[in-house]
């Protein structure tokens, strides 16, 4: 029994000497948005950050949430409100899809009226005192939100997510912090640097003191959705390409020997309902991420591009490596040897890079290591020792196999003086949600009660006031 | 606070369609004592609730009709003018009076939907009716299983009743995904639940429900979309909603698993006769085509589906079974043996005459054909339809209902509709029953309305009940839940323990088809060679990607024996001396290299980090309880329930915080459940 309790459950209040106020973390990404309540470890509403699209009788219509936006419906688009960047560009779609990921699993849409609701016995009298109370109910009308930016949210950014909160919502008290500062809390440190390896960009956030050090912060956009790139690369310029196929085409398939062409029985949409590319791009990118998970890798001692210590080249042994079979929806399958290692090695040896008309080639600033050193480069010299010891690496992409180890053998050979450690947290649901994590440990602190810009705050000073208060 | 007794324990699993309860845990749990319709009929006064439908009806008009034998279009004719009357009545003389109307469903409110709660005045009431059905003691603890899609929020709010209403000592809510597992005594499973209008899909990890890529209250998965799907095939032909929905839940509608071909359309010259077989053509057309060349595990499915046989002899036998198990423990201590043998000596007097009379029905329709098919081979199939009618209608057809008797109605019945293959495709596909010269065989029930049975011709529109594409969206969501469980090693325990529950799956053929939906769609076959890398140091003998399924024979082939975790010293000792290759030193200190390089990747290698599923295994029923065995294992969550509730009220009292007590409420108000629901 205590097992099943022990996990989900908030801890004691005592152990951490705050009220219980109810306050909501969320923690919007690229590929994903998460959100919860604070003081519990795992966030409850985990969304996509896609919308569908379908055409409707007036106008388009959104649909939010994992099964929206899977769900092959005639002539469906995928969007998404945040920017390859990750910059909102769509605010009122993103209002929508956060307030869906809170809605639909944490709070309600529509509280029930206190006078029906059937806990109220006496009717007459509350209806009078409910007379002059405004109607119409708010998401979060009794619970302070915590969200979580990226390190180069603009200030009109950051106005608009406190007027959002604010005044679309109704939250009682809003607070806003940096993902790379709360990654660090989650890791239990106040001082580090943080890369958090996510789906559309890499973030390089040192972090000193709980705060954030501006100059040091850098995006990188190689992360996830480039490693998916260079597999859609690899895939098809094979001799014979591999077909990226979706689930949602196929209808059944047939084993097949290993490389051999697919046999499988196709799904037709009749002509005019088919969905959008959007849709299948997402669906393909499904297929992808479970490639990364079981079969990517990337390569380490040594650069894959470079020479072991008996002369012959990394790149052949990897051909000779454990190739890893995967079967493709429509039933193809193959072993991938070198391929493993190949998605991968660009973001730390831009030499590797695979490119074409339409992706182009990262620049060599634009590796791991680069953006890392230029990073460090920017921020005070008495620091940098101390941050390199205290590395973290959290994010999804960073758990593809052998990250860590070559990222650490990286630091190592351009900082070869300090002692670099890399801090990972080892439970995938850590790496995942890690910002998360660390807003929902900073929001449930007692001491962070007197921290809270409070509605009443807001109306005095107005938006500009999360400049002043949340550095 | 005292300990909490079996019999006091109170359990409540609410659902979209019926809602589960019942008062004290059994020696060995059974199915719910209590099932009522999940829904409310408002009340004259707003905002209260009756289980059910009154209505107000005035006395002078209908004063004869309805003192001792009211016989009347109650249900049929209500809708149109009882309105209106009712109205008259309170204008004009005043003098009305209230009559409960237990048939009719007309302006219930159902307060959960899909799932959710909409109205929760109604769904209030409801659990009050239930409570005072139940009518517990005072010291009573609570368990409710909760949907997966309410929120937090929903969980505090029902708290907050619980507590106020009924001061209950303990409270406890448990997740109906949890419930499930609990039932089938699994620690790790994926629970996929089939109810009415939708389908909720949990990944549970070791009692811990994996909250992200949850498939929560997927729309248009449950049993409600395939009466729809059949009433859109069959809605030309002159079926109600009602009728389908009766179809449904007969023998012979049944799912076949994709690539089974629909009778007749593998032997018919025309196989496409009726236009709705045309629109699921798609369908149909993949199935034909893939039938050629499915692998084995779709056609050992196919067996496993066409080894049932037809409705209504599985019907039969069902009634049969359960004569011979008699719980003789309750009887004998009842006091009341010799009535209950008297009366069990009637039941099988009467039974085996109407089983003689089956029988020789049968025997008369089985005549002409050779051998009875089993029904996934029969181009048509009949079910009874029972309808209420009002008894005035039927008195006008010169039939009295009470005049049939039972033995003679069914003989009459079975005789004139038994298919027959040669005319299935002129008349038997196409043609609905004309219910002018349909036999009647009527109950009286109620008061003024009787049940009509009578026999409906369908052809193979049966089996399409599921061609909606609910399937394949339940496939697709089993696939994403489980490919969102973060610990990938751990991927394949889920696909090997799926327990597919909900009254929506009792379709038949239902599971089967959407296991063989997930072998054909999602399994990675064995075939390509997997087996082969994963045993042998494959720096040797990695097949290169030439489609050979066997690694190539070459001398280190002697190295696979050894295993991964061979110490590279004596693998190159042995790869040395081997008589085969006696290697020159130089190409020695190669391979030395090449197996450090191996060790160190071994040393880094998840065990189980490969792509899922190599197996897809529904999970066994648990078979501990006997009185599941014929209630079937659809409600499992009511099992899980009592299990559970055993557990935190009668086991552990509280020691794990399974439940919430009333002190601690007090303290924490209702927030304070999340520390404690499961």
């Amino acid at each position: 029994m205590t097992a099943t309790l022990s996990n989900t459950t908030a801890p004691n209040t005592a152990d951490y000497g705050g009220d219980e106020i109810s306050a909501l973390v969320l923690d919007p990404g690229y590929s994903v948005t998460r959100a919860g309540f604070a003081g519990e470890d795992v966030p409850k509403s985990v969304i996509p950050s896609f919308y569908g699209i379908v055409p409707s009788l007036n106008g388009p219509k959104h649909l939010y949430g994992e099964n929206a936006v899977h769900t092959p419906l005639p002539n469906i688009e995928i969007g998404n409100p945040v920017s390859q960047n990750g910059v909102v560009e769509d605010w009122d779609t993103a209002t929508q899809l956060w307030e869906y990921a809170i809605t639909s699993r944490l709070t309600n849409t529509k509280p029930s009226n206190p006078l029906t609701n059937g806990l109220n016995d006496k009717t007459d009298d509350l209806k009078q005192e409910m007379d002059g109370v405004e109607t119409q109910e708010r998401p979060l009308d009794e619970n302070p939100l915590l969200m979580s930016e990226t390190g180069w949210n603009t200030g009109k950014g950051r106005e608009k997510l406190i007027e959002i909160a604010m005044e679309n919502w109704g939250s009682p008290a809003f607070w806003l912090a940096r993902s790379g500062v709360l990654s660090a809390f989650s890791a239990g440190k106040a001082s580090a640097l943080v890369i958090d390896v996510g789906a559309a960009s890499t973030s390089i956030t040192p972090v000193h003191d709980g705060l954030m050090l501006k100059k040091g912060t850098l995006r990188c956009p190689l992360a996830g959705n480039y490693i998916s790139d260079q597999l859609r690369l690899i895939f098809s310029t094979a001799q014979p390409s591999v077909p990226l196929t979706p689930h949602y085409l196929i209808n059944s398939k047939t084993p097949v020997d290993a490389g051999a062409p697919a046999q499988a029985s196709y799904r037709t949409f009749p002509i005019g309902t088919e969905p959008n590319p959007s849709f299948r791009a997402l669906q393909e990118e499904r297929i992808l991420t479970e490639f990364k998970e079981s079969v990517v890798a990337v390569w380490s001692p040594g650069r894959l591009g470079g020479h072991n210590q008996h002369g012959g080249t990394n790149l052949d042994s990897a051909r000779t490596q454990n190739a890893r079979p995967f079967e493709m929806p429509d039933g193809y399958n193959q072993f991938f040897g070198v391929e493993r290692y190949r998605a991968t090695e660009s973001l730390f040896d831009v030499k590797m890079a695979l490119s074409d008309a339409s992706h182009h080639a990262p620049t060599p600033n634009q590796t791991l290591p680069q953006m890392i050193a230029q990073s460090l480069s920017q921020i005070d010299v008495d620091i940098r020792p101390h941050l390199l010891s205290n590395v973290v690496v959290v994010g999804g992409s960073s758990l593809i196999y052998g990250f860590n180890e070559r990222l650490k053998q990286e630091l190592e050979a351009m900082y070869p003086g300090p002692r670099v450690r890399i801090f990972s947290p080892g439970s995938v649901v850590e790496r995942k949600f890690s910002s998360w994590i660390g807003g929902s440990i900073l929001a449930s602190l007692g001491t962070f009660h007197q921290m809270w810009i409070s509605k009443k705050e807001y109306d005095e000073h107005g938006p500009g006031i999360v400049e002043k208060r949340c550095k | 606070m005292p300990p909490f007794k079996d019999e006091h324990i109170l359990v409540i699993a609410p659902g979209s369609q019926t809602t589960l309860a019942q008062l004290g845990l059994p020696e060995s749990f059974t199915p719910a004592q209590l099932r009522v319709s999940t829904r409310m009929f408002p009340a004259e006064k707003k905002g209260e609730w009756e289980p059910i439908k009154i209505r107000e009806r005035k006395i002078t008009k209908h004063k004869q009709d309805v003192a001792p034998d009211p016989i009347d279009g109650d249900t049929a004719m209500a809708g149109t003018d009882g309105q209106t009357n009712d109205a008259d009545a309170a204008d004009d003389e005043g003098g009305s009076y209230f009559e409960e109307d237990p048939t009719t469903e007309e302006g219930a409110v159902y307060p959960i939907r899909e799932g959710r709660v909409v109205d929760w005045s109604c769904l209030f009431a409801l659990m009050t009716h239930i409570y005072n059905t139940l009518s517990p003691p005072f010291h009573t603890p609570i368990l409710i299983i909760t949907q997966p899609a309410w929120t937090a929020q929903d969980h505090e709010i029902i708290t907050q009743f619980f507590f106020e209403k009924f001061k209950t000592p303990a409270f406890c809510l448990m997740d109906s995904a949890l419930a499930v597992c609990y039932a089938y005594g699994a620690s790790t499973a994926t629970v996929i639940d089939i109810g009415y209008e939708k389908c909720d899909i949990t990944a549970v990890n070791d009692f811990l429900i994996n909250d992200a890529g949850r498939g929560t209250a997927l729309t248009g998965c449950g049993g409600e979309s395939m009466t729809q799907r059949l009433l859109e095939l069959l809605s030309t032909k002159g079926f109600a909603r009602d009728m389908c929905e009766q179809l449904k839940r007969s023998g012979i509608c049944e799912v076949l698993p994709s690539g089974t071909p629909m009778p007749g359309e593998a032997e018919a010259e025309e196989p496409n006769v009726n236009p709705a077989a045309a629109a699921s053509a798609g369908a149909n057309a993949a199935g034909l085509k893939g039938r050629g060349s499915v692998g084995d595990s779709t056609a050992a499915l196919r067996v496993a589906a066409s080894g049932t046989d037809a409705g209504d002899e599985a019907q039969d036998g069902e009634g049969e079974d359960n004569e011979g198990v008699l719980d003789v423990a309750t009887i004998v201590a009842s006091g009341k043996t010799s009535e209950f043998l008297a009366r069990k000596e009637k039941e099988k007097a009467e039974k085996a005459e109407k089983a003689a009379a089956k029988k020789a029905a049968q025997e008369a329709a089985n005549a002409p054909k050779p051998a009875k098919l089993p029904n996934a081979k029969r181009m048509t199939a009949s079910f009874q339809y029972t309808e209420r009618r009002p008894l005035e209608e039927i008195n006008q057809n010169g039939k009295r209902p009470l005049q049939n008797g039972n033995e003679n109605g069914e003989v009459t019945l079975k005789r004139p509709k038994t298919p027959e293959p040669q005319d299935l495709n002129e008349t038997g596909a196409s043609e609905p029953i004309p219910t002018s010269n349909a036999q009647t065989n009527g109950q009286q029930n109620g008061e003024s309305t009787a049940l009509i049975r009578r026999d409906v011709e369908v052809g193979v529109e049966r089996f399409q009940a599921a061609t909606g594409g609910i399937l394949d969206q339940v496939a697709d969501a089993v696939h994403r839940c489980i490919l969102s469980v973060p610990e990938v090693g751990r991927r394949g325990d889920f696909w090997d323990n799926l327990i597919i529950v909900g009254n929506g799956s009792r379709v038949r053929g239902c599971k089967e088809a959407l296991v063989a939906k997930l072998h054909s769609k999602y399994l990675i076959s064995p075939s390509s060679a997997t087996i082969f890398t994963s045993e042998l140091p494959s720096n040797f003998t990695t097949p290169v990607a030439t489609g050979a399924n066997t690694p190539q024979p070459q001398s280190h082939m002697s190295n696979s024996h050894h295993g991964p975790g061979v110490n590279p010293l004596l693998a190159a000792a042995v790869t040395a001396s081997n008589p085969g290759g006696l290697a020159p030193p130089s190409q020695h200190q190669h391979l030395a290299a090449q197996l450090q390089m191996q060790q160190y990747h071994q040393q880094h290698q998840h065990s189980g980090h490969g792509q899922t599923p190599t197996s897809i295994k529904l999970m066994k029923m648990p078979e501990y309880f006997p009185e599941w065995k014929d209630a079937g294992i659809e409600e499992a969550a009511f099992l899980g329930a009592q299990v559970a509730a055993k557990v935190v009220f009668v086991v552990d009292q509280g020691l794990s915080k399974g439940f919430m007590s009333r002190t601690e409420y007090n303290d924490l108000g209702p927030q304070g459940i999340h520390e404690f629901c499961m």
